[in-house]
């Protein structure tokens, strides 16, 4: 894997999915699409989601079952449908502090190959500005990271 | 009780990983790191290859100890430095819990495109799932 690049803070995945980048773009967006494959907790789990969708709009997903309740929300901080989005990411996976996830999406015939990169963000990276690769996003997202404060 | 102290952990967890990956985050740093996984080294060895004075260096390894990513001890007058794996270890198993979450959303993304696909073409009249 490429470590040096990436520092390990970094996680990368592609898929090239058989569908246009436009219905891709809109199952991460749309609350009624979101509920039906965003939540880890299959069964008897109620998933509710909802989404502000422009740049500081905010989102989440409530999963609640018998014993209880998690949820995931973020901010989002660029949205360019269908090609890209971003968002910061809280949740129980991120032990409740904010990460970033860009979701790029890149039409291939009747195919999409879609890039999801999830980047952890420690806290003092973003005031140092060591954190590389996120240009102009990382301003926008002082923006909305001070305001969650 | 039990529960307060997973959450304690958790976020004691969260605070040690967010100064790892601050850690990490420079390339002096970085390079440090990847020269004390050859082996440990005396402060004045990490200096050398770097060229800024061995007072920016030490800045960087107070950085790297405080992260605990790096540890120190003395040998005689030396101060020698180490690698602490565990804490990188810690770093891994973050990457791979997200790997592996994110692995089984997009499964499930595709079975939902598949899903939908199917549910378009057995008529679109009975079935609301946010079609623009």
């Amino acid at each position: 894997m490429d470590r040096g690049e990436t520092a390990g803070a970094t996680v990368q995945l592609r898929r090239r999915v058989r569908a246009s980048a436009e219905q891709v773009f809109d199952l991460w967006t749309k609350p009624d699409l979101m509920v039906r494959w965003m939540s880890p907790y299959p069964g008897a789990v109620d998933c509710k989601a909802s989404s502000d969708l422009r740049p500081g709009g905010a989102f989440s997903l409530v999963m609640t079952s018998a014993e209880s309740s998690r949820e995931v929300s973020g901010t989002y901080v660029h949205i360019d449908r269908p090609r890209k989005l971003v968002f910061t990411w809280v949740g129980p996976l991120t032990n409740n502090v904010n990460t970033l996830v860009t979701v790029e999406l890149t039409p291939r015939g009747d195919e999409t190959d879609l890039v999801l990169t999830h980047e952890r963000l420690p806290t003092s990276a973003i005031v140092e500005g060591h954190t590389r690769g996120w240009g102009h996003i990382l301003d926008h997202l002082a923006d909305t990271v001070s305001k969650d404060l | 009780m039990t529960k307060i102290e997973a959450r304690k952990e958790a976020v004691a967890r969260t605070a040690r990983l967010d100064a790892v990956f601050a850690a990490l985050a420079d390339p002096t740093r970085r390079a440090i790191i990847e020269r004390l996984s050859r082996s440990e080294a005396r402060v004045t060895e990490i200096a050398e290859p770097f060229q800024m004075s061995l007072n920016a260096v030490s800045k960087h390894i107070r950085v790297l100890e405080a992260s605990g990513v790096v540890a120190r001890h003395k040998e005689g007058r030396d101060h020698i430095l180490s690698i602490n794996t565990r804490s990188l270890d810690e770093v891994d198993g973050w990457i791979e819990r997200t790997r592996g979450y994110w692995e089984e959303r997009l499964d499930a993304m595709e079975r939902l495109l598949h899903e939908l696909k199917t549910e378009n073409k057995s008529g679109r009249k009975d079935r609301k799932h946010g079609s623009r």
